[in-house]
């Protein structure tokens, strides 16, 4: 008996290392993402991999984690020698990524002159740390401001406010005029989501949140930022519980009239409206209002870059290098991009005519004003850093703080917070 | 012949058992018990005390994700816990919530059980139905009761704008006392038909000639209630309080997926800290020095649960 159990287990246990060995040994490049667990990107992701396999012949298999999972997996797969590849990786938390051993410097396997040949020079900055290439642009934008059309109409609102007043007129209007909306999507909910909406204000109001490494999160300027936003919950202009998700939808469904996105906006809206595809013409891309009129817009720098990892894989013709070339080759990045609703990294991508005639994703790249940086890319701490700012903005919206109270007491945590990570 | 003489001397020895040679039968079966016992005991070693002692000897180091390795900073992750007046104010939350939570549960659980325990029309049906929230996945539940919250769409503002009571929807779940509420709510749901359950088998071992004859005595029902009742549930009752506060410590799921330990900190308890600085914020030594104490608040309840059962055994 106890042999039929040794043979069965040892049976077991060798068909599992087969399979194991087998599984890894047929896969040429592995692919670590989150687009293919997403439910709307899933079949534009195999549909390249299949591609690349098809022109090359080499297979790849995809390692799909959640959005938020992405950094902390590619830690402990860095620690455990399971490193990936190819990793796309969110291009704010590049900074995090390329502290990683082992991530390639792609100047050295394309070449620093072929890749600003291929890219245009903002786009390529994407993927530069410390004058190190760690990544290639996949598809990029910004974070800006988006309005409804249709909201506007109802509100009888006719163009898109200029000014931080004249943008605080158009959100009464809407309340008033347009029945139980949230006149401004503004993340109320989520850390993540509040911290992107109170920099956005916070630069538009003339301040920072770091600056030289140390946190001016109580200057004068950013504590004005905190007082309007908390202002706009204070008089129904925005709302509690509102998160990216949220807004999203009450945008579609035509209940706000404003909130801040990534290009992917227009997608969100016509999946939401049910009204089909021609609801895209109702939305707006808009420069941020500015305090005063004739001031310099801001947007934060948005897009997903290509990393790869690996000593293996830093010649231009291994399989990940390949992969990666296949992933931004014109017709695989032009479709995704457009179906995606974002603008293509590679110069050859944004002039097709299926970019360039796109008039949202022109008058998007118009509107962005001057894209800068996500303040908390860099630190190492940024998701410590970023659960401090959202508690303290989510105290000031909700009234539970004073403006004043929540910037000083967000100032003093950021400091321990920072000082805790060197 | 002398060789003969002495074969004849010798006495036999007795062929002995394996089992009598090792101690009698009161050994082996000692040792049986104790071989029953080794699957057991390798589980809770793997599952449970080698990842306990882990993270009490990494409570000990600063060790984010960023890091190469650990780095041994002796009792400064505890420094900085007790100095972090966020994480004091999770002990206070969860103090909170695990009192509202375990005194409305069984508060309500000896209720229903009152109830389900008197002879009417569709008693049982009462009491299947009854169990539904218990079987209903936690979050599952949350999300029921997150709609019910909702400030746009949830059934208490609806409600409370028909009847004129409010002007304008009121987000419950960002207010601090709201979103606590809402959680004690929903904790509470889930777990009065455990206490019910618990309760009504107290209360079918009860004496019925004991209640007849208090009556006959012109004892009233609170008078029942509080001389013969209670008193007779009173092994019942420590064993839900204990059995509560454990289960209540421990909670996370509903909260997670009702507020996520918000507004701001209104609802972080101490297992909504652990996982924030875990799985959020990469910082392992914090989370294991949090969760060190965390189990540090578990422990007496749960002590004093165990010896309440060996006393029953004995």
């Amino acid at each position: 008996m106890l042999k039929t159990v040794k043979k069965v287990a040892l049976l077991g246990m060798t068909s599992m290392l087969v399979m194991q060995a087998s599984t890894s040994a047929a896969a040429d490049v592995d692919f670590m993402n989150w687009s293919s667990t997403e439910e709307v990107n899933k079949p534009r992701i195999k549909a390249m991999e299949e591609s690349f396999t098809k022109a090359t012949g080499l297979t790849v298999n995809s390692i799909g984690y959640a959005w938020g999972e992405m950094v902390k997996n590619a830690f402990l797969r860095g620690r455990t020698n399971t490193l990936p590849d190819v990793m796309q990786v969110q291009a704010r938390l590049l900074p995090t990524i390329a502290g990683i051993n082992g991530i390639v410097d792609l100047n050295q396997v394309y070449g620093q002159k072929n890749l600003e040949a291929m890219f245009p020079p903002a786009m390529l900055a994407f993927g530069n740390v410390d004058g190190k290439q760690v990544a290639l642009p996949w598809i990029g934008g910004t974070i800006g401001m988006v309005a409804n059309k249709a909201v506007l109409a109802k509100a009888g609102i006719d163009s898109p406010p200029a000014t931080v007043a004249d943008f605080r007129n158009a959100l009464i209007k809407i309340r008033d005029k347009v029945p139980n909306s949230v006149p401004y999507g503004m993340a109320t909910k989520n850390n993540n989501s509040i911290v992107l909406d109170y920099m956005i204000w916070v630069w538009t109001f003339g301040g920072d949140i770091v600056t030289n490494g140390k946190p001016v999160v109580d200057s004068k300027e950013a504590t004005a930022a905190l007082k309007f936003m908390a202002d706009l919950v204070k008089d129904r202009l925005a709302a509690p519980e509102i998160d990216r998700p949220d807004a999203r939808r009450l945008f579609g469904q035509e209940a706000s009239g404003f909130y801040f996105d990534p290009p992917i906006a227009r997608t969100f809206a016509v999946d939401f409206s049910g009204k089909g595809p021609s609801y895209g013409a109702n939305v707006l891309p808009m420069f941020t209002p500015t305090l005063a009129a004739g001031g310099t817009p801001t947007s934060i720098q948005w897009g997903h870059v290509i990393s790869i990892f690996g000593a293996k894989n830093a010649k231009p013709d291994s399989p990940a290098a390949k992969f990666a070339m296949h992933l931004l080759s014109k017709d695989t990045l032009v479709d995704y991009a457009s179906f995606s609703g974002v603008l293509p990294s590679t110069t050859a991508g944004q002039a097709d005519p299926k970019i360039a005639n796109d008039s949202y994703l022109a008058t998007w790249a118009k509107h962005a004003g001057t894209p800068r940086r996500n303040t908390l890319a860099s630190l190492s701490n940024g998701a410590a850093v970023a659960n401090v700012i959202g508690e303290e903005v989510q105290a000031a919206v909700l009234g539970q703080k004073t403006a004043e109270v929540a910037a000083r007491d967000m100032q003093a945590r950021m400091v321990k917070a920072m000082a805790a990570a060197n | 012949m002398a060789a003969d003489a002495a074969t004849v001397a010798t006495p036999p020895v007795p062929r002995r058992s394996s089992h009598a040679r090792r101690g009698g039968l009161k050994a082996a079966e000692r040792r049986f018990g104790m071989l029953l016992l080794v699957p057991a005991l390798v589980a809770f070693c793997g599952v449970i005390l080698l990842p306990f002692a882990k993270a009490l000897g990494l409570s000990l180091f600063k060790y984010t994700i960023d890091m190469d390795g650990p780095e041994f900073i002796g009792l400064g992750n505890f420094a900085r816990v007790l100095g972090d007046a966020a994480v004091r104010g999770s002990f206070v939350t969860t103090l909170v919530f695990v009192g509202l939570t375990t005194a409305c549960s069984i508060f309500l659980g000896l209720v229903w059980a009152l109830i389900m325990n008197q002879p009417f029309r569709g008693q049982s049906a009462l009491r299947g139905v009854s169990l539904l929230p218990w079987i209903m996945p936690a979050t599952v539940a949350a999300f029921l009761w997150g709609w019910i919250f909702n400030a746009r769409f949830g059934l208490i503002n609806a409600a409370s704008l028909q009847l004129g009571l409010i002007d304008f929807p009121v987000a419950w779940l960002s207010t601090p006392y709201g979103a606590m509420a809402a959680v004690v709510i929903t904790k509470t749901w889930l777990s009065i038909p455990l206490f019910m359950a618990f309760f009504l088998a107290g209360l079918q071992s009860m004496d019925q000639e004991q209640i007849d004859a208090a009556r006959a005595d012109g004892a009233q029902n609170w008078d029942v209630l509080k001389d013969h009742v209670i008193p007779h549930l009173r092994p019942v009752l420590l064993v839900t309080v204990v059995l509560g506060v454990i289960g209540n410590l421990q909670h996370f799921d509903t909260i997670w997926a009702l507020t996520a330990g918000g507004p701001v900190r209104a609802t972080t308890v101490l297992s909504v800290q652990v996982y924030r600085l875990a799985f959020e914020q990469w910082d392992i030594g914090m989370a294991a020095t949090v969760g060190v104490l965390w189990v540090a608040t578990i422990m007496p309840p749960a002590y004093f649960y165990l010896r309440h059962l060996m006393k029953g055994v004995e």
